[in-house]
């Protein structure tokens, strides 16, 4: 008999085993947590050969700082 | 609405405008669908330069070109099963040619492991496109696993105007293994429940 998957369980299956089309509220929640990655990891964790600067985080916080 | 279908809807106003103008100058799709790849190949070069802006617009200008081949030649009455078979291919070019673009630019700059990251990267991404069309002269449909054509793109072209290429490989590469895994799975499935005659 099939035991029934936990809800964390299910969640990193549907991610994992990924069956979702584009424009739905999944694709965009995965499409935040790409863009979360990219953005906000620091350079220096991934000994980034050519990354130069805070990226999109710091020109964030440059404009926030002028106002 | 959702977040990233309202911006598609948005890009689509000028796009169809390109499209009209093709259809007007009934320029063949097939003809698009490989100035898209001299043009990713420039941007493959400035990618290879570290060029990483200029990179990032040259892709968006060949990325136009690959997006509205398929849609002109609707509009044209050209569709052909040769004009599908060219774009896959010329599609599976361009993709390489941007991997090997920075292939180039990490080796120059004497990072190995940078190297085997985008070469991997490139690998599963083009095991992704392969395994769906295997998996579909076996069975009707693969459509599944996230990290498509169209996501790759996108993440090159934030990669290049964010200068975060790093970042971009690390998920392309770990999302391509997920959706070639996927796909096996999926086409492993189907095939169990419909079992078909041994193809060789």
């Amino acid at each position: 008999m099939k035991r029934a998957a936990t809800l964390p369980g299910r969640i990193l299956w549907n991610a994992f085993f990924w069956t979702y089309e584009r424009a739905t509220w999944q694709y965009d929640l995965m499409v935040i947590a790409i863009l979360a990655f990219v953005w906000l990891t620091p350079p220096g964790w991934l000994h980034d050969p050519t990354a130069s600067g805070e990226g999109p985080i710091g020109w964030l916080k440059t404009v926030l700082a002028r106002q | 609405m959702t977040l990233t279908g309202l911006i598609g809807r948005v890009c689509m106003f000028p796009l169809q405008l390109i499209i009209s103008t093709c259809v007007a100058l009934r320029i063949h799709p097939n003809i698009l669908t490989f100035v898209g790849l001299l043009i990713n190949v420039a941007a493959a070069v400035a990618l290879g330069r570290g060029r990483f802006v200029l990179a990032g617009f040259i892709m968006g200008v060949a990325n136009i070109f690959d997006f509205i081949d398929g849609k002109v030649a609707h509009q044209l009455n050209a569709i052909s099963v040769f004009g599908g078979f060219w774009d896959s291919v010329i599609d599976r070019f361009s993709d390489i040619a941007l991997f090997v673009g920075l292939i180039y630019l990490y080796s120059r700059l004497g990072r190995t492991d940078y190297v085997m990251i985008t070469a991997l990267a490139m690998m599963f991404a083009i095991m992704t496109s392969y395994t769906r069309a295997r998996a579909e002269s076996l069975i009707a449909k693969c459509k599944v696993g996230f990290m498509e054509r169209p996501e790759r793109i996108v993440l090159f072209l934030i990669g290049a105007f964010t200068n975060r290429m790093a970042a971009v490989m690390w998920v392309i590469g770990v999302l391509s293994v997920f959706t070639v895994a996927d796909r096996i799975i999926y086409t492993y499935r189907a095939l169990q429940a419909h079992p078909q005659k041994v193809v060789a």
